[in-house]
């Protein structure tokens, strides 16, 4: 902690010398330049009061590219109620207030600013909250329940979503998702199946996403996202053949009750896990088989071209022979 | 025997072995085949890196799945005219049953294996004598047609899941998509591998035969081929001269 603090300060003093260069070509709003000057040059950690430990850097370069690369730092972070400085004592709204003490566990580091994004995302920020992913941080208070950081990134490099850098674009949405959902220990801890990776790699739709296909589905697109529900919730898009039948229904047209079994996460059951055996031991058996004719095969030919052939060319004479006469 | 002497003089250099249709059915066979393997083997191993560079190759995955549903449909087609084509030849009576020259297996293939083996091994030095179609390549043929069943069939189902999803109850949903997902996969492999092995070497790698049989040009055989690889059919057309030797 001192060593860090001691370098902090020192790298304080070197970007007060730098500054014309940073504001000059810095776009950010005033207040996030004036922020940024020093924790643009801070390296190393530091542990909040709460036990949260936080990175005292803050990329000037990533957070201006980012989409709220134009937002002055105390739009989110408009309290402080245990940091070094003193706090922007910014009149805190009572919807915040209620937001960042339901999300207190979840957001350890600064629980007004994670709540902050409610502020301009508020329609979004209100169905993740009814999600299964919002209710397990609203009702059972768990620290390890996704938000929108878990998702999105950042805090301070969040881009767009049609950004191919977001970890919810599509090319990286799978691999975020599986960030929880291939844990272990989460996997344990929830009661979610284990083979959920596995078995979406392996479906036709994941084989496809894994050859680039542009339009194969991602996890988000038969589960939802914001508004994602438990398979066992009602409404969740997967819930039930009904549900299925209008999810599948939206990209493969006229799907029923039959069709919608087709992608599932579930195990093989008997019947497939049977007959793929059968069919191994068929493989086998046959390649076997295969394989031992043709290698004896060849060896017998080149055994006849090697050493019998001139027993054959007398046979052959002898044939002729035989025919003339 | 009284005609081997004249018998001769009647023996033609070549005989036709596959007339034309045969032949065409046969290169949309392998064509089709070829373009299958390459296009799928990249779909079943696509968690393979080199399998994305593949499937580039082949335009991508949606043109690669294209490609092959087209290639799919085409060779179901060509196998269904095959036995169309093999029930006007009966009907018209130009295809006759002859233990000489059917596809059908018989016992004797049986004994020809264990005949094969044994000459193989060195325990006798004579070989089987083959009718028109060896039991090695009715083994190749019948591969074929199992394959357009198991394969074929479940090709179609995967390429058309809404249209053939009516064919199934739905108590068979849970279980219907992953069985003929496994049959496609794990046949088009065990298909792969025969041809790989079984075809390559009986028609191709075979010291007498390399670099190819060139009969699926041609669609003919020399009577002197005919003689030592077909001995039984050659006997049915030119006599049995083979026989009264043997006595």
């Amino acid at each position: 902690m001192k060593k860090n603090r001691r370098l902090a300060t020192a790298l304080t003093a070197f970007a007060l010398i730098a500054l014309p260069g940073i504001s000059g070509s810095g776009t950010a709003h005033a207040d996030a330049t004036s922020c940024l000057l020093c924790h643009n040059a801070m390296s190393g950690k530091a542990t909040t009061a709460s036990g949260a430990e936080i990175e005292l850097r803050i990329n000037t370069q990533v957070f201006q590219a980012s989409a709220h690369g134009s937002m002055a730092c105390t739009e989110c972070h408009q309290a402080f109620t245990e940091n070094p400085h003193a706090a922007p004592d910014l009149a805190v709204s009572d919807d915040l207030k209620k937001l960042s003490s339901i999300i207190g566990k979840k957001a350890k580091v600064d629980p007004v600013a994670y709540s902050a994004c409610s502020t301009c995302h508020s329609d979004v920020y209100q169905s993740v909250m009814g999600s299964v992913h919002g209710r397990n941080i609203a009702e059972k208070g768990a620290a390890d329940g996704a938000l929108c950081l878990d998702c999105h990134g950042g805090p301070h490099g969040i881009v767009k979503s049609s950004d191919e850098n977001s970890p919810v674009h599509r090319k990286h949405v799978v691999a975020t998702c599986a960030n929880c959902h291939a844990d272990e220990k989460l996997a344990a801890k929830y009661g979610h199946d284990t083979n959920i990776m596995e078995s979406y790699n392996e479906s036709f739709h994941g084989k496809k996403y894994t050859l680039g296909h542009t339009k194969a589905p991602t996890c988000v697109n038969c589960h939802g996202y914001h508004d994602i529900k438990s398979k066992s919730d009602p409404a969740s898009p997967v819930f039930g053949t009904v549900n299925k039948t209008t999810t599948c229904g939206n990209c493969h047209k006229g799907a029923n009750a039959t069709f919608v079994g087709a992608i599932t996460h579930k195990p093989a059951g008997p019947i497939p896990h049977y007959a793929e055996k059968g069919l191994i031991i068929l493989t086998m058996g046959t390649i076997a088989f295969t394989i031992a004719h043709v290698l004896l095969e060849a060896y017998s030919d080149i055994r006849d071209v090697v050493f019998r052939r001139k027993e054959e060319e007398e046979e052959t004479k002898n044939e002729s022979y035989n025919e003339c006469a | 025997m009284s005609h081997t002497m004249s018998a001769p003089k009647n023996i033609p250099a070549e005989i036709e072995r596959f007339d034309l249709i045969f032949r065409i059915q046969h290169v949309l066979m392998f064509t089709t085949f070829l373009v299958l393997s390459f296009t799928g083997w990249g779909l079943k191993y696509a968690h393979v890196e080199v399998s994305s560079w593949w499937i580039r190759i082949w335009g991508g995955a949606e043109t690669a799945g294209i490609i092959h549903r087209v290639a799919g449909v085409t060779m179901l087609l060509d196998f269904i005219f095959h036995v169309g084509y093999l029930i006007y030849l009966t009907a018209q009576g130009k295809l006759k049953f002859r233990k000489e020259t059917t596809l059908i297996p018989l016992p004797k293939d049986i004994v020809d294996v264990v005949q094969n083996f044994m000459y193989f091994l060195g325990f006798t030095r004579k070989k089987p004598r083959f009718a028109k179609f060896s039991y090695a390549q009715k083994f190749d043929y019948w591969a074929v047609f199992w394959g357009m069943f198991i394969i074929g069939f479940s090709g179609f189902a995967l390429a058309f899941p809404i249209l053939v999803s009516g064919l199934f109850p739905e108590s068979t949903s849970g279980w219907i998509w992953q069985l003929l997902g496994i049959m496609h996969s794990d046949e088009a492999l065990l298909a792969i591998v025969f041809i790989l092995f079984w075809h390559f070497y009986n028609e191709h790698l075979k010291p007498e035969i390399f670099p190819m049989s060139w009969v699926w040009i041609t669609g003919k055989i020399s009577t002197a081929e005919l003689k030592h690889r077909h001995p039984l059919e050659y006997d049915l057309h030119f006599g049995g001269k083979q026989e009264e030797k043997e006595v």
